[in-house]
C-alpha cells in the first residue's frame, strides 16, 4: 500500500472545502466564509482540476449569491419603501425562495464533490475546466 | 418481488392512492370556501371540509407507511412476513373504520357524532387532527398493535438490519405516541402541550425515522451503494432528528401558558432541526452520485431526490422561516403556517409514500423491476406537475401570510381577521389555480399505473461507470 504522501492528488478535499465554505457563506458565516473561499480560490493554480472546478464554481456562485440576495432586496425594498406591506410580501417570498434554490445548488455541489465529480452551477456557474470528471454516463 | 407475502402491500398502496385523491378533492373545495364562502354549504361546511382534508392526509400516509413496511420488512429480514392473514385483515378493519369516521363527519353534525360514539365515556374528540370518535382512536390503537407485532415478529425472527431497525423503532414511537390522544386534560394548557406529544413528536420525530429508512432502503436498491455507507448515513441523520425535534418541541410551547424558558429551548433547537434534512438532501445526491448501476426504474430514484429536496425546503427552511420566537409572536397560526404545512407534509412524507409506491409497485404488478418506458416518462410528469404546482401553493400562502401579518398584526393600525382575509383573497385564488394543477399532476399519476401497462419492460439495466 503506497504511503498516503505517494498517492495521487485528486483534489478532493479541497473541492469538498470549497462547496463547504459556499454553504457556510449561506447559512452560517456570510461574508466570512467567503473570504476564506476567495483565499483558497486565490491558489486555485497549483489545485488539481477538480478542485479547481469546485472553487471556480462556489466563488462565482457566492458573487451571484450576494447579488440576488443582497443588492436585489435592497433595490426592492428602496423602490416599494420600507413601510409598504407588498414590499416585505415581496422580500421576504423572494428571499426565501431564491437562498432556498442556492442552498439546493450547494447541497448538490457537495455531493458531486464528495464523490470526486465536476458540476456546473446552474445559470451561476462557470464553464468547467478540461478533463474535469462529471460523473455524466 | 422476493418474498410472496411482500404482495400484501399492494392492498395498503392501493388504499392510500385512493385517499390521496379524496384528500386533494377536499383540499379543493376548502381552497375555493375561502373565496367562495358560501361554496357546498350547508352539504359540506368548512370546518368539515378542513377536517376531512387533514384526516384523509394521516390516514393515507400511515396506510402507506404501513404498505412500506410490509413491502420492505420480509426483504431486510430476508424471510417471509410473520402472518400476511393477519396484515390482510387489519387493512380491511383500517379501511372501513377509516372510511366509517369519513362517512361520520361528512352526513352527521360532528356533535351528533361525538353523541353517537359514546365521546362521553372517555371524551377525546374535538381537538385539531385528533378530531375522530373514540371509537376510532380505538380501532387505530388495535390496528396498531397487531400490525406492530406482525412487523415486530418478522424482523425479530429474521436478519436485522439498520433499516428494519429504525424502520420499527419510527413505527413503535407512532403507536406510542398516539396513546396521548387519549389523554384530555380538562387544562387547556395541558392538553395542549400533550396534544403536541402526538402531533409534533409524529411529524417532526418519528415519522422522520420512518422516511429515513424508507429512503435508505429505495437508494440501496436503486443505486447499489454499499449498505455500510448508506447505513452509517442513516444512524447520523436519525440521530440528528431526535436529538433536534424531541426537545424543538418547545416552538409549540411558546404561547400556550408554558413557562418563559421555552422561548429559548424551542427556538435554539427547532432552528437546528433544517439539519437532518439537510443532511438527507447531502445523502441522497451523494448515493446517486456513488451509484454502482443504473436502475430501470428511473422514477422511483426521482422521487427519491425529490423527497430529500422538498422535505429540505418544507419541513426545514419553511420551518425555520418562522420558528424562532421573537418571528412567531407575529406569525403563529398564520398562512405561513400553511404554507410550511402543505410543503413539509408533500415534501417529507407524500413523496416517501409515492417513492416507495414507484419503486415497489411495478413488481408487485409482475414486472421485473420497472414499468414501461411510457408509463415512467406519465409518472414523471405527474411527479413535475405535482412538485412544481406545490411549490407555487407554498410560494402563494407565504405572500399570503405576509401580508397577514402585516395588516393584522405588526401594522400600527392593525384590522380585524376578515378584513385582511379579503385583502388576500387573490393569494388564495391564485393557490386555488395551483391546486387544481396538482389534481391534474394526480390524474397523471394514476393514469401511470395503465398507460403502457402492456408495453415492454423499460430498456436492460447497465453497470453505471465508476465515480470516485
Amino acid at each position: 500500500m503506497p504511503h498516503s504522501s505517494e498517492l495521487p492528488e485528486t483534489g478532493l478535499p479541497l473541492a469538498v472545502m470549497a462547496e463547504a465554505l459556499y454553504l457556510s457563506n449561506l447559512l452560517l458565516m456570510p461574508g466570512l466564509s467567503f473570504l476564506v473561499l476567495l483565499w483558497l480560490w486565490w491558489y486555485r493554480a497549483r489545485a488539481p482540476v477538480l478542485a479547481r472546478a469546485h472553487l471556480a464554481q462556489t466563488v462565482s456562485g457566492s458573487l451571484w449569491a450576494g447579488m440576488l440576495l443582497v443588492l436585489c432586496n435592497a433595490v426592492i425594498v428602496l423602490l416599494g419603501g420600507y413601510d409598504g406591506p407588498w414590499t416585505w410580501v415581496v422580500v421576504i417570498t423572494y428571499f426565501t425562495f431564491c437562498h432556498s434554490v442556492l442552498v439546493v445548488f450547494g447541497a448538490y455541489g457537495l455531493a458531486k464533490a464528495m464523490a470526486g465529480q465536476c458540476w456546473r452551477y446552474p445559470l451561476l456557474g462557470r464553464p468547467l475546466p478540461e478533463g474535469c470528471p462529471d460523473g455524466s454516463r | 418481488m422476493q418474498y410472496q407475502s411482500q404482495a400484501v402491500a399492494k392492498l395498503y398502496f392501493t388504499a392510500a392512492i385512493g385517499l390521496f385523491a379524496g384528500q386533494i378533492l377536499f383540499g379543493l373545495i376548502l381552497g375555493l370556501q375561502y373565496v367562495v364562502g358560501d361554496f357546498l354549504f350547508p352539504e359540506i361546511p368548512f370546518n368539515v371540509a378542513r377536517m376531512v382534508h387533514t384526516n384523509l392526509l394521516i390516514v393515507w400516509i400511515l396506510f402507506g407507511f404501513m404498505g412500506a413496511a410490509y413491502y420492505l420488512v420480509p426483504e431486510e429480514a430476508e424471510r417471509e412476513l410473520h402472518s400476511p392473514g393477519l396484515a390482510v385483515l387489519m387493512f380491511w378493519v383500517f379501511l372501513v373504520a377509516g372510511a366509517l369516521t369519513i362517512l361520520g363527519y361528512l352526513l352527521v353534525p360532528y356533535s351528533g357524532l361525538a353523541k353517537m360514539t359514546g365521546n362521553d365515556l372517555l371524551p377525546t374528540m374535538g381537538r385539531e387532527f385528533l378530531e375522530q370518535p373514540t371509537i376510532t382512536k380505538i380501532g387505530i390503537v388495535i390496528v396498531a398493535l397487531a400490525f406492530l407485532y406482525n412487523i415486530g415478529m418478522t424482523i425479530l425472527s429474521g436478519r436485522k438490519t439498520v433499516v428494519n431497525l429504525v424502520l420499527l423503532i419510527g413505527l413503535a414511537g407512532l403507536a406510542v405516541l398516539f396513546l396521548f390522544a387519549f389523554y384530555n386534560p380538562d387544562n387547556l394548557v395541558e392538553d395542549k402541550l400533550y396534544w403536541w406529544w402526538v402531533v409534533h413528536l409524529w411529524v417532526e420525530g418519528v415519522w422522520e425515522l420512518i422516511l429515513g429508512s424508507i429512503l435508505a432502503f429505495v437508494l440501496i436498491k436503486t443505486t447499489g451503494v454499499d449498505r455500510e455507507v448508506i447505513e452509517k448515513w442513516l444512524y447520523v441523520i436519525i440521530a440528528m432528528t431526535l436529538i433536534t425535534g424531541i426537545i424543538g418541541t418547545g416552538h409549540h410551547y411558546y404561547w400556550i401558558g408554558t413557562p418563559e424558558y421555552w422561548q429559548w429551548w424551542g427556538s435554539v433547537f427547532s432552528a437546528l432541526e433544517p439539519i437532518p434534512f439537510f443532511m438527507m438532501t447531502v445523502f441522497a445526491f451523494n448515493m446517486v452520485n456513488r451509484r454502482r448501476r443504473n436502475h430501470l426504474n428511473k422514477v422511483a430514484v426521482l422521487w427519491a431526490l425529490g423527497t430529500a429536496v422538498m422535505a429540505f425546503l418544507g419541513a426545514g427552511v419553511w420551518g425555520f422561516l418562522h420558528t424562532l420566537s421573537p418571528v412567531n409572536y407575529y406569525t403563529h397560526g398564520s398562512q405561513i403556517t400553511a404554507a410550511h404545512g402543505h410543503m413539509a407534509f408533500y415534501g417529507a412524507y407524500a413523496m416517501i409514500v409515492l417513492t416507495i409506491i414507484s419503486y415497489a409497485m411495478p413488481m408487485m404488478r409482475g414486472r421485473k423491476a420497472a414499468n414501461s418506458n411510457r408509463s415512467q416518462v406519465l409518472e414523471m410528469w405527474s411527479f413535475w406537475l405535482m412538485t412544481v404546482s406545490m411549490v407555487f401553493i407554498t410560494l402563494f400562502l407565504t405572500g399570503a401570510g405576509i401580508l397577514q401579518v402585516y395588516l393584522q398584526r405588526y401594522s400600527d393600525t392593525p384590522l380585524p381577521f376578515m378584513v385582511v382575509q379579503e385583502k388576500i383573497a387573490l393569494f388564495y385564488w391564485m393557490r386555488e389555480v395551483a391546486g387544481v394543477v396538482f389534481l391534474a399532476g394526480l390524474v397523471l399519476y394514476i393514469a401511470s399505473f395503465f398507460v403502457g401497462s402492456k408495453d415492454p419492460e423499460a430498456a436492460v439495466e447497465q453497470a453505471a461507470s465508476p465515480t470516485a
